[in-house]
C-alpha cells in the first residue's frame, strides 16, 4: 500500500507522539540546560529547634583491633552557633538552569566509616568507591524508598577502589557496608545541579540560580520533616538568606 | 478497510486535522502495544493458574512471600514484588533474565524448601509462570535485565589450583563473614541482614552443596554477580579470572563429598533423584 505524500507529515507526527508516549517515565520534571547570564545565590545555615538528642557512641562489634571499641557517632553533627551538618539541601522541581555536574563524586571507606557521609550528585555522574582499610567492606547501595539494591561491591582489600555510574534516575541512595552494620551514607541523587550539603557549621550556597521563586527542600537522616521545604524567591545578581529549621527528631 | 480510506472517512465527519492525528497515534501505539506483548514469551494468564496451584502457598497470592506455608521456612519464600533476585547471571542489581529464573525452577535451591520443577512443570508452563511473577514487580517493565556475566574456559582442577585459591580467599578476605575455615562463622557472621530485614548466615562452604550449583561456572558466576538482596557483594571489579578460577577450586575442594559433584550430569542427576517427588513446601 503506497500512503499518498499528503499524509506523511500526519503519519510522522502520529509516530512522534506515541514515543513520546512510550518513552515518558513517570512524571519527571525535565530539566532544560541553558545560560544563567545574571542569576542569584541563595545561602542559610540549618539548625536544630531544640539541643540535638543525646546519641550513644557507635558500639564497633568487629575488626575491634583495628576500628576501636566504640565511634563518636556522626548522626547530629553540630558546629559553633548551632549549624547542623550533612544536611542536604536542594530546589525542588526547578525546571532549567546551570548545566548539571559532572565531575566523578568519592566514597572512602576508612577507619570503618563511609566519607562523607552525606552528599547530593547529578544523574550521569561517577561515584569512585575506595578502601584505605585493611579488611573486608562491602559497598551496598540501595533505593532508599524501596530497598532495592542497586549493586553491592566488595572491597576485598586496603588500597581497592572501583568507578562505578550512578542509577540512570534520580533517586535518594542509601549506602550501608554489610560487614560493619554500623556504616552508613546516603547519596542525594538529583536531576538539577542546585544542591548543596551543609558543612561543619551548617551552612550552605548554592549559586547562579535563575530568577524565580522555588521550592527549597532540606533533608536530614534523623531530623526534620520528611522532607522539610521553604519557599524562596531568588533576584537577579541578589543574594537571598533562607535560614532553616529542622525539629529534632524525624516527623513523617 | 484500508488506512487510506479510514482516514478520509474519519476526514469526512468533519473531525479536525489533530483529531485525525491523534486517532492515528492512538492506533500506532495499539500496534507497538500488541508488538511489545508478542514478544513475551510466556502467557500471562496461564501462568497465573500454575502459579496459584504450585506457588502461592508459599509466595502469597500477591508474590509478597506470605504464603500460608511460608513463614516456617527458612529462609523466607523470595517476595517478587522488589525484583531481587539471588540467583542470577546478571550483575550486581540487575533484574535475573528468564533463563535465570526458569534455571532455579528446573534445578531448585538445595536445602531450602524450593524445590525443582523440572518434572511436575513443562517448559511451557514455567515460561508463563515466569511471565506471570514478573508481573509483581513494576522493575520488570520500566527496566530490562543487563548482560550475563562473561567467563572464561574453566580451567582444569588441580591440587594446585585449590591451593592457590586458598591463597585468593584470604586475599579477598572471604573470611571476613564465612570465617577462617569457610564455615560461616566469620567475625561480620552474626549480625548480617537481607533487604527484607530478615537475619541470613553466610554460607558454610565445607558442607558440600553449594546452593545455586556446585559446577564450577554455578561458584563463579556467585563471586562476579553477587547474590541480590544479601550482603554477599559482587567481586567483579575486585578478583581476576585466574584467581576466581582458583578459588572456585578451593571452595570444591572444602567439599566432603569432591570431586562428586564436578559434572552437571551429576549434579542434575542428584537434584533429580532428589526432588522427583515434585512439589514439597516443608
Amino acid at each position: 500500500m503506497t500512503i499518498p505524500m499528503k499524509y506523511h507529515r500526519k503519519i510522522l507526527s502520529a509516530s512522534l507522539i506515541s514515543a513520546a508516549f512510550l518513552l515518558a517515565q513517570p512524571v519527571l520534571a525535565e530539566y532544560t540546560v541553558e545560560a544563567v547570564a545574571n542569576g542569584g545565590t541563595i545561602e542559610g545555615v540549618v539548625k536544630l529547634s531544640a539541643a540535638a538528642p543525646q546519641i550513644a557512641p557507635i558500639e564497633v562489634t568487629k575488626n575491634q583491633d583495628y576500628c576501636g571499641q566504640s565511634i563518636r557517632n556522626p548522626v547530629y553533627e553540630v558546629g559553633k552557633g548551632g549549624g547542623l551538618q550533612n544536611v542536604e539541601v536542594y530546589l525542588k522541581d526547578i525546571t532549567k538552569g546551570k548545566a548539571l555536574i559532572t565531575d566523578t563524586i568519592s566514597l572512602v571507606n576508612e577507619h570503618c566509616m563511609f566519607h562523607p557521609r552525606v552528599q547530593g550528585a547529578n544523574v550521569g555522574q561517577l561515584i569512585k568507591i575506595s578502601s584505605n582499610d585493611p579488611m573486608l567492606h562491602s559497598t551496598h547501595t540501595q533505593n532508599a524508598s524501596t530497598n532495592a539494591t542497586i549493586y553491592n561491591v566488595a572491597l576485598p582489600f586496603k588500597g581497592f577502589s572501583v568507578t562505578k555510574p550512578l542509577p540512570a534516575i534520580p533517586e535518594l541512595i542509601k549506602v550501608k557496608c554489610d560487614a560493619h552494620s554500623w556504616m552508613h551514607a546516603w547519596i542525594w541523587e538529583l536531576d538539577n545541579p542546585y544542591f548543596a550539603t551543609t558543612g561543619d557549621d551548617g551552612h550552605f550556597t548554592i549559586k547562579d540560580v535563575p530568577p524565580g521563586t522555588y521550592t527549597l527542600v532540606a533533608w536530614h537522616e534523623a531530623a526534620g520533616e520528611n522532607p522539610a521545604s521553604v519557599t524562596v524567591t531568588v533576584i537577579a545578581g541578589k543574594t537571598v538568606t533562607a535560614d532553616i529549621q529542622l525539629t529534632a527528631a524525624k516527623t513523617h | 478497510m484500508t488506512s487510506r480510506r479510514l482516514l478520509r472517512a474519519v476526514v469526512r465527519v468533519g473531525l479536525r486535522r489533530w483529531s485525525a492525528t491523534v486517532l492515528l497515534a492512538s492506533v500506532t501505539l495499539m500496534i507497538m502495544a500488541a508488538m511489545v506483548y508478542a514478544q513475551d514469551v510466556g502467557d500471562v494468564h496461564q501462568g497465573k493458574l500454575v502459579y496459584e496451584q504450585y506457588c502461592a502457598l508459599c509466595h502469597g497470592e500477591k508474590g509478597d512471600g506470605n504464603g500460608p506455608y511460608g513463614k516456617d521456612t527458612t529462609p523466607t519464600p523470595r517476595d517478587f514484588r522488589q525484583g531481587t533476585f539471588k540467583w542470577r547471571s546478571t550483575p550486581s542489581g540487575s533484574l535475573p533474565t528468564d533463563a535465570d529464573l526458569e534455571e532455579v525452577l528446573v534445578k531448585g535451591l538445595f536445602g531450602t524448601s524450593m524445590s525443582s520443577f523440572a518434572t511436575s512443570l513443562s517448559h511451557d508452563q514455567r515460561i508463563a509462570v515466569i511471565a506471570y511473577l514478573k508481573t509483581f514487580s513494576p522493575r520488570f517493565a520500566s527496566e530490562k535485565p543487563e548482560a550475563p556475566i562473561t567467563m572464561s574456559q574453566e580451567p582444569l582442577y588441580t591440587p594446585e589450583s585449590a591451593a592457590r585459591g586458598e591463597v585468593v580467599y584470604k586475599k579477598m578476605n572471604c573470611a571476613q563473614c564465612h570465617g577462617d575455615e569457610a564455615q560461616g562463622d566469620g567475625e561480620s557472621a552474626d549480625d548480617l541482614s537481607d533487604d527484607w530485614g530478615n537475619p541470613i548466615v553466610p554460607y558454610d562452604l565445607t558442607e558440600g552443596h553449594i546452593k545455586g550449583g556446585n559446577n564450577g561456572a554455578d561458584i563463579y558466576r556467585v563471586f562476579i554477580a553477587g547474590l541480590n538482596g544479601t550482603p554477599m557483594p559482587s567481586f567483579a571489579d575486585s578478583i581476576s579470572p585466574a584467581e576466581a578460577w582458583d578459588l572456585v577450586h578451593f571452595i570444591q575442594s572444602l567439599s566432603p563429598d569432591y570431586p562428586k559433584y564436578v559434572t552437571e550430569a551429576d549434579l542434575r542427576h542428584s537434584l533429580l533423584q532428589k526432588t522427583s517427588t515434585g512439589f514439597t513446601c516443608r
